[in-house]
């Protein structure tokens, strides 16, 4: 029957809907949005700083290569102008040819310094290199023409040319370098000046970013703190509600239990002292009718006497029936002779029935125990036989009660039913009378431990605590 | 009835049951040698009339109101031990004929076959002897060779020797060590010797747990 109405209670026990998912869902989107939002920004900075840090190190490259390539140009140019003087400045006219050939190659020297200089550049520093070069290209035809002299002329003509033409031809090329190079240092200004800019321009966007992902996050924390306080002030709701639910449920069961006893314990009276003894009274008579039997005439004496004795069997049956059924309903050992000898009736009852044997050891237990714990323990243990006896195919059985505790204020019982049968996993099986026991033991305050494993037979431990009114 | 011809034992019946102790009454007083001198209805009574009355046997349920049988004869016992107590009961079970033998009753009756077995009872209880009704030594021979068998222990009888037995039996009946000594020319220190043996061998621990012994064993009844 228990699994019957198990199974109804589960059919009809339906799963109840959780609260809406939805805000769960948006919460999760808003938070991977501001991730990736932050993601993205950390990303693009640190793109944009290796951007500006590779545009800083080319305008520096730039400006190295700028001012190299110029000193190399006017120190070619410089090597040129004395190589120009030295040969005006010689006569001697077999030395004229190698001296020529010198000024060819230094002209060739300035002229790649001049490819040399950084082919990227705009028109301003082209016209500034083109008007270089234009002044050098002057200089030189002049000096091809002071070079074409007869070396008696040029010398006449050298100081001549120191004074007039080389120095504020030098100088010209000195001023279009120095404006190269000023011009080279604007543009680095530039570059600079471009580069901060861009920089204040990240740190708008960063902030901005930051401002916005901030503010959201702080957003999402408070709806989230909102949502959590809300779910933690249902989910509160709930467990004092779940407490209050299996509080009055258990108090029901010990209503139940306690119903039943006291049920049980009025019929089991009813039966004996009633029907019982009516019964008891009525074989006394039979008995003494048979003896008085003795005396009456012989030919009905073997009737009467055979009536008799079916009267006296069905009589004497049902007074076992009876005695049997109170028996079960209220064991009258437990107020005739105390728990101890009530459970070790148990024992031998159960030997008698079953083909488990089973010793009971309680000779310890006080016997001024309240009538409820002598009732729980006797049904416990009742209850533990029973499944052993039906569904552990064990062979043998121990029953201990003992005291535990050396003061009067806190002793306990501890009851223990072993059995060698094939045992079971508590984890998984979990049967109605466990429960009931269990509901049982905790309401005398007690706990109650099932230890049991495939193969290894089980052992049922309660421990009650005894009421410190009662002395022990 | 012839008073002076046969020596009168006085009887006190306690039952909480009216009818039963209608029917027990007429059961004894059917008998010439037996008087029913009182009646109670509950343990409390029981021993108030026994004080008062000083009967020669007690014959007493066991479930009673107030006051069970089984103490209610332990008092009766402690403050009259010239009172000899039968106890009635619905039960066989070795719980309650070991509990009643410790409360110092001599007999013990079944309820159902009281009618057959009460004079009797009452006579063995007034001379001093055990007496028990026969279902109860069938029950706990009954249990006990089926706790032998299944536990596969020996039967501890068979380790007393044939003096040790005789002492068992009349230990049982309810002899002192001194008329055993008398009855098998002993010494009592002799019979003190084969007692404390034969108990141990046993595993018995006082008298009435040897009683027992001896009705299961079938050695009395």
């Amino acid at each position: 029957m228990p699994t019957a109405i198990e199974s109804a209670d589960a059919a009809a026990w339906k799963e109840p809907t959780p609260p809406s998912s939805r805000l769960r869902w948006l919460f999760l989107c808003v938070s991977v949005l501001l991730l990736a939002l932050l993601l993205l920004s950390g990303a693009l900075t640190v793109r944009f700083l290796g951007e500006m840090r590779t545009q800083e190190l080319a305008a520096t490259r730039a400006l190295a290569d700028r001012t190299r390539a110029l000193s190399g140009l006017w120190l070619s140019i410089q090597s040129y102008d004395q190589a120009v003087q030295q040969f005006v400045a010689q006569t001697a006219a077999d030395r004229d040819a190698e001296a020529r050939r010198r000024l060819d190659q230094l002209t060739l020297e300035i002229a790649s310094d001049f490819e040399r200089y950084p082919r990227i550049r705009d028109s301003e520093e082209d016209a500034l290199l083109n008007g270089m070069r234009h002044v050098f290209v002057q200089q030189r035809t002049m000096y091809i023409t002071v070079l074409a002299a007869r070396p008696a002329e040029r010398r006449r003509q050298a100081d001549n040319l120191a004074a007039e033409h080389l120095v504020p031809v030098q100088k010209q090329i000195l001023d279009w370098s120095g404006k190269l190079q000023a011009w080279n240092g604007e543009r680095l200004q530039h570059a600079d000046r471009d580069l901060v800019s861009q920089f204040a321009n990240l740190q708008g966007n960063l902030s901005r970013v930051l401002a916005v992902g901030f503010g959201s996050g702080l957003l999402l924390v408070l709806a989230s703190m909102a949502f959590i306080v809300r779910l933690d002030r249902q989910t509160r709701a709930r467990y004092v509600e779940l407490a209050r639910s299996q509080h009055a449920l258990q108090q029901l069961s010990a209503r139940l239990v306690d119903a039943q006893e006291t049920e049980r314990r009025a019929i089991s009276r009813e039966l004996h002292d009633e029907v019982g003894q009516s019964l008891g009274a009525l074989l006394v008579d039979i008995g003494r009718l048979s003896t008085m039997l003795s005396d009456g005439p012989p030919e009905i004496r073997a009737e009467v006497k055979a009536q008799l004795d079916n009267l006296k069997s069905v009589a004497e049956r049902t007074f076992q029936s009876v005695r049997n059924m109170a028996l079960l309903l209220r064991p009258s050992m437990l107020d005739d002779l105390g728990l101890a000898a009530a459970l070790e009736w148990q024992g031998r009852e159960v030997s008698r029935r079953s083909q488990i044997e089973v010793s009971v050891d309680s000779e310890s237990i006080p016997e001024d125990l309240p009538d409820e714990h002598k009732i729980y323990i006797y049904r416990l243990v009742q209850e533990a036989l029973n499944n052993a006896v039906r569904h552990s195919g064990a062979r043998n059985a121990r029953v201990v009660a003992e005291l535990k505790g050396e003061s009067h204020n806190c002793q306990s019982i501890v009851v223990r039913v072993t059995d060698d049968g094939h045992g079971f996993d508590p984890a998984r099986t979990r049967g109605m009378g466990i429960l009931g026991m269990e509901e049982r033991v905790k309401r005398l305050g007690g706990n109650l431990h099932v230890d049991s494993e495939p193969g290894k037979g089980t052992t049922v431990t309660a421990e009650l605590p005894i009421p410190a009114a009662v002395p022990a | 009835m012839n008073q002076n011809s046969v020596k009168q034992t006085s009887v006190l019946l306690a039952d909480d049951h009216t009818l039963i102790r209608a029917g027990l009454r007429m059961v004894v007083a059917a008998q010439p040698d037996l008087t029913v001198v009182g009646e109670a209805n509950d343990g409390r009574e029981a021993v108030a009339m026994a004080e008062r009355f000083k009967p020669d046997v007690a014959v007493m349920d066991i479930g009673m109101p107030n006051l069970n049988g089984i103490e209610a004869a332990r008092q009766i016992r402690a403050a009259l031990p010239e009172t000899q107590v039968v106890m009635l009961s619905m039960h066989s079970d070795e719980g309650y004929v070991l509990r009643a033998l410790k409360a110092g009753a001599k007999a013990y009756l079944l309820k159902d076959s009281a009618e057959a077995d009460l004079a009797r009872a009452i006579r063995a209880a007034a001379a001093g002897k055990s007496f028990f009704s026969p279902a109860v030594g069938q029950v706990l021979l009954q249990d006990y060779m089926r706790r032998l068998e299944r536990t596969g222990a020996e039967d501890t009888y068979e380790l007393l020797s044939p003096r040790e037995r005789e002492i068992l039996q009349l230990v049982a009946e309810g002899k002192s060590s001194k008329e055993i000594a008398n009855l098998l020319n002993l010494s009592a220190y002799t019979v003190e010797t084969h007692r404390a043996n034969l108990m141990q061998k046993l595993n018995l621990r006082s008298v009435p747990e040897l009683i027992l012994y001896a009705v299961r064993k079938g050695i009395i009844s």
